[in-house]
């Protein structure tokens, strides 16, 4: 799995510009310990069977999960794409979770499965299709009309404790992958090397500069 | 003050062949009965409760601690990676709600020997002189029934077990550090830089990682993982700092051993030792003295759980006390953006902080204040601030490719205590069966702004740094209180000495008993508070009559 596509420095669609050219993260694997190297790589392996969602389920979260971490669809086959939706599930069918949850809020397995049918029902009352078969513009519209709402009420319960939710698991399984890292120049595990060079502007000899340092997205949004 | 070796030998303990766990001495461990009737049970195997079971194994009593997680090797099971991190954290299920609702899970407690401290950040500082009385000063929060004065020795001598490195310490009581400070890393540097900018002092430290030798600990290697534990055992947490002379001195820690409820004898109104969960089979473990240490959300938990005819509303709790006064610090974290590369993940997250914000300011409009330090989140935590920004899809993807150019500070405000801050049992039960705790939580006045007041501080360093945009995300941590200490039963739970006003031979040793929290991280001065009621048991009787 590469982090880009074509050569273009820039895709819009597909995630952010290559940054970090040439850095990958895995060729540092040797350097980490047995257990942190059996529980990184084995991210990278065979994703886990789906064991918590039902197919439908499934269906929605896959597409949801793509549109928040900006992922191409399945058979478009190119750029990054994490199975997502299988980490999320796999936590959920374990019993990984925080364990906390607003009072206001069910446990957030029956939170994921309550908002994804909430979800799916919007789909069909807008669009008169599943929230999986809907067009990816209008996917975004549907979970951009959830965030909009802020603290009101969707379905019955309070939106931005299912914004919380859905990015919360979201973007701990993206970033939880060493491809995610290569994509922010993030060394990963660093046991038992540890650092040797700390300090602004300082950088591992494995570590690579960002190679378009002043393309700050912030900057550029103004 | 005798040498540390003399008083702690835990370090010393540890193996010295690169292995982090002296599998002999855990081995070898002391075993009692459930039917022998200990000098002391100890719930929980934390910051409190560790510090509890050392001092008194050290002083001849038969001590048993009993935690409900796993008894770590840093080698096999703490991994170098944030989302592999999740079993430190204690995920049984909890519900929190009220008007600023405080997540909890990785956020939060830990669970296992060594509690909290496992996945804590490091920082080590001392609460000012001025905490133990806010409400004399200040007009505000509580006074303690003890004054810094009862604390500095006990400060002084935690500081030199865990031990702790840092500059001169100039706020609050003055002091010094038995180690110098760390080297920074980009983070540091970036505070560093803009607070001299400002005319604000900073100073490098106080953190618990060893810099240099300590016995057989090794040297930090700057990995930046402290908050995932360290599998270096160069940061202090009491699995190191503690356990290992407690043993050595005949205690029994037992883990994977959840404690259910406090038993206590309807006629004589004494503790009598407590009921407790091991691999699916329920248990008794007799003790002449209890001693609850399971952090501010458990331990009240536990004492609610423990109702029965003398207290039908829970242990210690005639007076509607357990449970109150709860407190979280206000943490907001401001980030800065930068061209040059900080790569804030090198090094420790806890690196440089001041305090020069910290007293009562009379020119401003509100009591108390906060604390300013590097905290230098992985990418996961990271993701959390670009996505509160609002950002998601390719957008998020983007901010996030950003990640090595941000530095990131974090406050510490001292919210108050408030009463209706609390845990309550909630109709929901655990795999036990029994409630779980239900923790309500809401800002008053005085919170807010001090929120408001450290995000401008924060945004003013890093700028002053050369920051060109700034971010905040609104954070809370370190919750404490719960079962306060007190002059009195209707004000607290617990006396001075950490006993409970209920039943006299039952102690509360941990984050629960502070009746204030100040804007230090409170580690130290529970460990602290533990070390003088186990230094004032030992004096005294030893069944706490
Ligand atoms: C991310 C993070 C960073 C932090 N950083 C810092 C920092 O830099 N500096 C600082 O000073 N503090 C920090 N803290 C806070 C600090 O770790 C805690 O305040 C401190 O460890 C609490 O001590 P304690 O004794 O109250 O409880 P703990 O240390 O949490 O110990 C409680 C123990 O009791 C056990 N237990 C609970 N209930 C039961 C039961 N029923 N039966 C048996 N066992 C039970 C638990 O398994 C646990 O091991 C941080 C916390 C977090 C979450
Ligand atoms: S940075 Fe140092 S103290 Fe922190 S986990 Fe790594 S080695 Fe331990």
């Amino acid at each position: 799995m590469s982090v880009t596509s074509g050569a273009a420095p820039r895709r819009a669609a597909d995630g952010p510009p290559e940054r970090f050219p040439g850095f990958d993260v895995l060729e540092q694997s040797g350097h980490w310990d047995a257990v942190t190297s059996g529980v990184v790589l084995s991210r990278v392996g065979m994703p886990p069977d789906i064991r918590f969602f039902t197919p439908a389920e499934q269906a929605v979260a896959t597409a949801l999960c793509d549109r928040l971490l900006g992922q191409p669809d399945e058979d478009d086959g190119t750029g990054t794409r994490l199975p997502l939706v299988n980490l999320i599930d796999a936590r959920l069918a374990e019993h990984r979770t925080d364990g906390w949850h607003y009072h206001d809020m069910p446990t957030d397995a029956q939170a994921w499965r309550d908002t994804l049918a909430a979800l799916d029902a919007d789909a069909q009352e807008q669009y008169g299709t599943g929230f999986a078969t809907c067009a990816h513009d209008e996917q975004t519209a549907l979970i951009q009309a959830v965030q909009d709402l802020g603290s009101d009420p969707w379905h019955g319960l309070p939106a931005a404790h299912v914004w919380s939710l859905w990015t919360r698991y979201a973007c701990t399984a993206f970033y939880s992958h060493p491809t995610a890292w290569n994509e922010i120049g993030f060394s990963g595990p660093a046991y038992p090397r540890g650092y040797k060079n700390i300090g602004v502007d300082r950088l591992e000899p494995y570590e690579v500069h960002d190679a378009i340092p002043s393309d700050d997205p912030l900057r550029r949004s103004r | 003050m005798s040498s540390v070796r003399d008083r702690n030998e835990s370090a010393w303990l540890l193996p010295a062949d690169g292995a982090r766990t002296n599998h002999r001495l855990r081995h070898d461990m002391r075993r009692f009965d459930d039917t022998d009737e200990v000098d002391l049970v100890v719930v929980g195997c934390g910051a409190g409760g560790s510090t509890m079971i050392q001092r008194l194994a050290r002083a001849g009593w038969r001590v048993v601690a009993l935690d409900a997680g796993p008894f770590w090797d840093p080698d096999t099971d703490w991994v170098s990676d944030e989302a592999g991190s999740h079993h430190l954290y204690w995920t049984e299920p909890r519900v929190i709600s009220g008007s600023d609702p405080v997540p909890l899970g990785s956020n939060n407690s830990g669970r296992g020997v060594g509690g909290s401290m496992v996945h804590y950040a490091g920082y080590t500082p001392r609460f000012h002189p001025s905490d133990f009385e806010t409400y004399t000063r200040d007009g505000v929060g509580a006074d303690w029934p003890i004054d810094y004065a009862d604390l500095k020795p006990y400060y002084e001598a935690i500081e030199e077990e865990l031990p702790v490195a840092g500059e001169e310490w100039p706020w609050g009581d003055p002091h010094s550090y038995p180690y110098r400070p760390h080297p920074v890393g980009g983070n540091g540097e970036i505070f560093l830089r803009g607070a001299e900018k400002l005319g604000v002092t900073a100073k490098v430290g106080p953190v618990a990682i060893v810099n240099g030798r300590f016995g057989n600990r090794a040297h930090c290697i700057y990995r930046g993982f402290c908050l995932q534990g360290c599998k270096v055992n160069a940061k202090a947490s009491p699995l190191i700092t503690h356990i290992p002379d407690a043993l050595a001195h005949g205690a029994e820690v037992r883990a994977n051993a959840m404690v259910t409820k406090i038993e206590v004898d309807e006629r004589t109104g004494r503790a009598t030792g407590v009921h407790y969960v091991r691999d699916g089979v329920s248990r008794f473990q007799r003790a002449a003295m209890v001693a609850v240490a399971g952090y501010s959300i458990e331990t009240p938990r536990l004492l609610l759980n423990s109702a029965c005819d003398r207290f039908p509303d829970g242990i210690g709790n005639d007076f509607d006390q357990v449970g109150r006064y709860l407190m979280v610090q206000g943490a907001p974290q401001t980030a800065g953006r930068f061209d040059a590369e900080v790569r804030m993940y090198k090094a420790p997250p806890p690196e440089v902080s001041t305090e020069a914000f910290y007293e009562t300011d009379p020119s401003k409009p509100y009591q108390r204040g906060f604390s300013i330090q590097t905290v230098s989140p992985l990418p996961i935590t990271w993701a959390e601030h670009i996505a509160a920004q609002g950002h998601w899809g390719s957008d998020l993807r983007e901010y996030m490719s950003d990640y090595v150019h941000w530095s990131c500070l974090g406050a510490l405000c001292e919210f108050l205590a408030q009463p209706d801050n609390r845990v309550t049992l909630s109709d929901e039960k655990d795999r036990h069966g029994l409630p779980v705790a239900h923790f309500s939580y809401s800002q008053c006045d005085n919170d807010t702004q001090l929120m408001k007041a450290a995000q401008s501080v924060m945004e003013d360093i890093l700028h002053a740094a050369g920051a060109d945009e700034v971010i905040t995300i609104d954070r809370y941590a370190h919750l404490v209180g719960g079962a306060r200490m007190a002059a009195d039963e209707q004000h607290g739970v617990v006396d001075a000495d950490c006993r409970t006003f209920a039943v006299p031979n039952l102690y509360i040793t941990d984050g629960s008993v502070l009746p204030t929290q100040g804007s230090a991280n409170p580690a130290l001065t529970i460990m602290s508070v533990a070390a003088r009621a186990a230094d004032r048991l030992a004096r005294g009787a030893r069944n706490g009559a």
